[in-house]
């Protein structure tokens, strides 16, 4: 007994020891390459979990670490990083840090009018350094690292296989073109300056004039157009001429609670809000119960010993979840298009033209169509884990029951249903908290449309939330705005926290913590 | 609570079945027969294909563009894995929230719920950071690997799954362990060797119904994954269709067709164990 | 047993292969499924000359722009793209793209209009190979003559429409505000007015003008004739046409494919004169762009410049995507080809879509407006009318 703990021990004292020298392995690399901030997660990462584990008061802690890492890195990291990004302006022409926006701006150039491009010759030595020989106006010599005009031919050029051209100067030899090509990623880096102006590679046997097109002032944060002589400051994280002209890429700048706001007074949100998030409740809602109610349904069937072919029977219905959504949402639009789906014309064929359904065109029918689909989509989940709860009923408690003359209906509403939810409710919670934000089938299957006439808002009859914010969040007026779709998604995480939290009251569930045996 | 039934009852059952049959798998036999079309127009087939054809499916296994196999074989292969540890990690944290009591464990419990209801939409971005970050010191979970891929789902695994398997410990009577305790188990040893048993029904739930969200996951994995080689199904079949007017849709539906497989197989072997009746012999309340 | 498993799981696990980005030295290239056999063959080629390696990657046509926007800054991107011209502005904002750098000879060997769709600020971005717009295509057995003004196509093609049969004379895909454009353009509907010095005005939305307005009563009179049919998306319309039961549509060289496998004698000409005048339809160009985060901009570049510019490549990537090529030395090998002759008469009085950021914000209510005329939902004058409303409220417009 004896031996096997302190063998038990001895596993976990050298399992804690790895996973420091990692932490600290992971916490050094990063402080040496520079994040200060990130460099520290580790180390406090690896302290919480020693101390977890190595603490007797904590010891039901030690079974949720391995869950609880992954999750805090998965799942809570990006959730920070959202919130963050909703404070910021990311967005089309706003995506690079800022270093990063003006080191792309220092790297660009031009070349003035009727700049000349030279022919070259590159030579390297055995140590690896460099030699050009550019041929254009003039013929420049750049021999270590000073760029001074030759004429041809001069003695210390040699050619040896007498086409013509320098074969060898000093220690360095020519480089073929095979092997220029080999050397171009370090070959593009090199600058070339003589009298004034800088030329550069830009292709297997050109050097062409490249002066920098920008000047950076930072102290007074203006980037300067060599060029044209234009002054740019910083505005919002974009490099703006008195003029307005703007130069890309800009850079994104922390803008506050600003896209917050933006949402609350956008008129464009606040005019069918309420008609939208009705809705979005409503489709939630009725997802979560008919599909409940269809799941369980086919559970209580197919748990049934006396049904003949139940395996067979239950494969085939679970079908609907081994496809991946995006093929199926699409396969129902196809078969709900108006006037040549499926569903239409098998419609038609028994009711001539009224059964001509507008599942798509009309807004109720629409609404209804979204929610068949979601049925479609959501019994199997339903059913599976119907199934599975439904063995943990004791079966004594049928058995005494029926003893006392009680129903089937009796039994189900008495014993089954009661024991189901328990054990189910917060997953119809979550369910519905997965529904409200159901994008994937709103974009797929209708994308928020049919559009309702004589509204100057882009709301359709079946936006929910989410669909509907994120649009106007990439349909408006400057591109791709991520900060405000950041800004979105949390605000639309507190309403449907603070709805499931109030859920969670009305139910009781979190009661069931403390009445658990 | 199941006794046997009348003619007539075991009649409406069937029927009933049936109808849920029909109403399943309707949009798949369109697929299905998508698959056999010999032209690629989705609109315009009728249910049984006027010149039905097997070249799609050639198609998929041979065609050196689309490396239909590899991805198959990625799929099934990060799916099972996945759920296995999912299975793991989750059972673990259910039975620590089940049977003790600790500071955190309401809020914890409350905060699993709540996190999963995040919109993740934006999560892309912070995702790929971190997937470089992690392949800077150990290229075997950086961007690009299955290893990165699983961790990610890994991420996502307590949550609801956490609050189902809690639910089912707690119809489990804890006389069992106590018993167990008594002969000198730790709670780790009752755990696995007495409980894990007898929940098999809720192991075999979360088992399927992670396989399957990791199965048909194409946001994440589109992101994660970058060359054929190393591609999911939902990932290298996107390909076929997001060419707004360069449509395969048939190979592509010949692809849905045979990703159905896998899940259905894994299903089969499950449900099985999904309603296995709890061997609840050895106590008697 | 379940010990094994879990071994073999976990060795599994440890399976990983290396990431994939721009490593110097090295090229990497995004190609669609279409072109991507063409870029393999390049490549090789490429290789072969200099022993330098090529990777080529599939992805999506449509997922690129948004799959550089993040592996681009994070050096997982590639060296050479491809991409449309509409999604140019927002790729440079982004700071995403190289400029190219092309001899002026080299310049001029390419169709003009497609050059000018890919430079911003004096500069190249992208090496043009494609460049497409809509036409009509009709069925030569249906219509063995076409009528020279879109009035008698309508009235043609009433007579030969018969919804029972499901028969149909012309139909306009969706309708789209790509497809539909013609009928706005001809009698001078715009989406952004020019400003004196040439640049878009996004504050002068033109969708609900006289011109626009006739358009729409176009389209809303082709609905009511029972010639346009709601729900008649791309699938449908090139099915039907396939088939042999729609006699003409408005589509673009990306259809022709399906057409030619269904074996129809078909026919490709501008689309007929509306009102009198000549329609405008909007042109599209697709090009080789190389990525600002590169590590090989100077090897990108070669390869583009010498290994792609050339005739040969130009025309197989017609074959394989059946667009008109932008290189003028390859189109010109093409003058025989009565398909290209169709598209580039229906396109010649083409204008390039707008590749502003501000275009975001004007395809949902113009189609929105397009959706409520083929339903009857709306008039068409009020639907536009709205449509042009609502994107300049977008736009924060005075």
């Amino acid at each position: 007994m004896r031996d096997s703990f302190l063998l038990r021990h001895s596993a976990k004292i050298l399992g804690l020891g790895i996973l420091c020298a990692l932490a600290i392995y992971a916490a050094s690399s990063l402080f040496v390459a520079g994040s200060y901030g990130l460099a520290a997660v580790p180390v406090i990462a690896a302290g919480i979990i020693t101390y977890i584990f190595l603490s007797g008061r904590r010891y039901p802690i030690r079974w949720l670490v391995p869950g609880l890492l992954f999750l805090f890195v998965m799942v809570l990291y990006p959730i920070g990083y959202t919130f963050l990004g909703s404070l910021t302006n990311l967005g089309t022409g706003h995506m690079l840090p800022r270093e990063q926006a003006i080191e792309q701006l220092l790297g660009r150039t031009y070349a003035p009018p009727n700049a000349e491009r030279c022919s070259y010759l590159v030579f390297q030595d055995a140590a690896g350094s460099f030699v050009f020989l550019l041929q254009g106006r003039n013929t420049i010599l750049v021999l270590d690292g000073q760029a001074t005009a030759v004429s041809l031919p001069d003695e210390r050029f040699v050619d040896e296989t007498g086409d013509g051209q320098p074969d060898r100067i000093l220690n360095y030899r020519r480089l073929e073109t095979r092997e220029i090509v080999a050397l171009l990623p370090t070959l593009q880096q090199v600058r070339v300056v003589y009298e004034g102006v800088t030329f550069g590679i830009d292709s297997l046997t050109e050097f062409s004039v490249q002066m920098p097109r920008y000047s950076y002032d930072k102290a007074t944060e203006t980037m300067t157009d060599l060029e044209t002589g234009t002054a740019y400051t910083a505005v919002q994280g974009i490099y703006t001429s008195v003029k307005g002209e703007e130069i890309y890429p800009g850079y994104r700048v922390w803008v506050g609670f600003a896209n917050y706001v933006r949402l609350i007074t956008n008129p464009q949100i606040s005019a069918p809000f309420a008609r939208v998030f009705l809705w979005t409740i409503a489709f939630a809602v009725l997802s979560v119960a008919l599909s409940f109610a269809l799941g369980l349904g086919l559970a209580m069937l197919l748990n049934d010993p006396h049904v003949r072919m139940r395996t067979l029977y239950r494969v085939l219905v679970i079908v609907p979840y081994a496809i991946p959504s995006f093929v199926t949402i699409l396969v129902w639009r196809g078969m709900l298009n108006q006037n040549f789906g499926v569903i239409n014309q098998m419609l038609m064929s028994l009711f001539g033209s009224a059964g001509r359904v507008q599942w798509l065109e009309n807004p109720w029918v629409a609404k209804a169509a979204c929610l068949l689909v979601n049925l479609w989509l959501g019994y199997p989940y339903m059913m599976i884990v119907a199934l599975g709860a439904l063995q943990s009923i004791p079966h004594e408690l049928y058995e005494a029951s029926y003893v006392d003359g009680a129903s089937r209906w009796q039994q189900f509403r008495k014993i089954t249903l009661p024991m189901l939810l328990m054990p189910l409710a917060p997953l119809l919670i979550g369910s519905f908290a997965f529904n409200f934000n159901n994008f994937n089938l709103i974009y797929l299957l209708t994308q928020g449309r049919p559009a309702v006439p004589n509204t100057l808002t882009p709301a359709g009859a079946t936006d929910i939330l989410l669909s509907y914010t994120y649009r106007l969040s990439f349909e408006g007026q400057r591109g791709n705005q991520l900060g405000l779709a950041c800004a979105v998604s949390v605000m639309i995480f507190l309403v449907i926290a603070t709805i499931s939290a109030i859920n969670f009251r009305m139910t009781g569930t979190l009661e069931e913590l403390s009445k658990n045996v | 609570m199941y006794s046997r039934h009348s003619l007539i009852g075991s009649m409406a059952r069937h029927a009933l079945l049936l109808l849920a049959v029909a109403f399943a798998m309707f949009p798949f036999l369109w697929v299905l027969s998508a698959s056999f079309n010999a032209t690629d127009g989705m609109q315009m087939q009728q249910l049984i294909p006027p010149k039905p054809t097997l070249a799609h499916y050639k198609d998929l296994f041979t065609s050196p563009q689309y490396k239909f196999g590899i991805w198959l074989w990625n799929s099934v292969k990060i799916s099972l894995i996945t759920s296995t540890f999912v299975v793991a990690l989750t059972a673990l944290a259910a039975y620590s929230f089940s049977r003790f009591r600790f500071k955190g464990r309401r809020v914890g419990l409350l905060g699993l719920l709540l996190v999963q209801m995040f919109p993740q939409m934006l999560a892309i971005v912070a995702l790929y950071v971190l997937l470089l970050t992690m392949g800077d010191f150990f290229p075997f979970a950086g961007m690009n690997t299955h290893t990165g891929l699983i961790m990610i789902y890994l991420g996502g695994a307590m949550g609801f799954n956490t609050w189902l398997m809690k639910g089912y410990f707690d119809t489990i009577p804890r006389s069992l362990e106590e018993s167990a305790k008594v002969d000198g188990a730790t709670p780790f040893q009752a755990f696995v060797h007495i409980i894990l048993p007898l929940v098999r029904p809720i192991l075999a739930t979360i088992f399927v119904l992670t396989f399957i969200s990791v199965y048909s996951d194409f946001m994440i994995a589109s992101i994660v994954l970058r060359t054929a080689e190393q591609q999911t199904i939902p990932v290298g079949l996107r390909v076929l269709i997001s060419d707004n007017y360069g449509n395969r849709w048939a190979l592509f539906a010949a692809g849905a067709v045979i990703s159905a497989l896998p899940f259905l197989v894994v299903f089969l072997v499950a449900q099985r164990s999904l309603v296995s009746g709890l061997t609840r012999g050895g106590v008697k309340e | 047993m379940k010990r094994v498993v879990v071994l073999v799981l976990g060795v599994l696990l440890l399976a990983g292969l290396a990431a994939t980005a721009s490593v110097a030295g090295k090229l990497l290239i995004w190609a669609d499924d279409t072109r991507t056999p063409i870029m393999q063959e390049v490549a090789a080629r490429f290789t072969a000359a200099y022993g330098v390696e090529v990777e080529i990657q599939q992805v999506g046509f449509s997922d690129m722009p948004g799959q550089l926007l993040t592996a681009g800054p994070a050096g997982e991107g590639p060296d050479i793209l491809i991409g449309p011209h509409d999604k140019l502005g927002e790729l440079i904002q982004n700071g995403l793209l190289e400029p190219i750098v092309l001899p002026t000879a080299v310049i001029r060997d390419f169709n003009p209009s497609a050059i000018t769709a890919f430079t911003w600020g004096g500069l190249l971005y992208g090496v043009p190979y494609a460049i497409e717009n809509v036409a009509l295509i009709y069925n030569k057995a249906l219509l063995p003559v076409l009528p020279s003004t879109f009035e008698g196509l309508l009235t043609l093609a009433k007579g030969l429409t018969d919804i029972e049969a499901g028969k149909y004379g012309l139909l306009i895909q969706e309708p789209d505000p790509y497809h539909t454009f013609a009928l706005f353009s001809a009698g001078g509907g715009y989406i952004f007015g020019y400003d004196a010095s040439g640049v878009l005005n996004p504050c002068d939305v033109g969708l609900d003008n006289a011109g626009s307005i006739a358009g729409a009563k176009l389209l809303d009179q082709m609905v009511k004739d029972g010639i346009e049919v709601a729900g008649a998306d791309y699938g449908l319309v090139t099915g039907l046409f396939g088939q042999g039961k729609l006699a003409a549509m408005i589509g673009g060289p990306w259809t022709l494919s399906d057409v030619q496998k269904a074996g129809i004698n078909y026919g490709v000409a501008a689309i007929p004169t509306i009102g009198g005048n000549v329609p405008k339809v909007f042109s599209g160009v697709q090009a080789f762009e190389i990525s600002y985060y590169s590590k090989n901009k100077v090897l990108a570049n070669l390869f583009v410049k010498d290994f792609l510019v050339t005739k040969p490549v130009m025309l197989r990537l017609f074959e394989l995507g059946n667009r008109p090529p932008c290189y003028l030395p390859a189109l010109a090998d093409l003058s025989g080809n009565a398909d290209i002759q169709g598209f580039a008469a229906a396109g010649g009085n083409s204008i390039p879509m707008p590749n502003i950021p501000q275009m975001n914000s004007v395809w949902s209510p113009w189609s929105d407006a397009l959706g409520f005329i083929v339903n009857q939902t709306l008039d068409p004058e009020t639907a536009m009318k709205n449509a042009a409303t609502q994107i300049r409220t977008t736009l924060g417009c005075p």
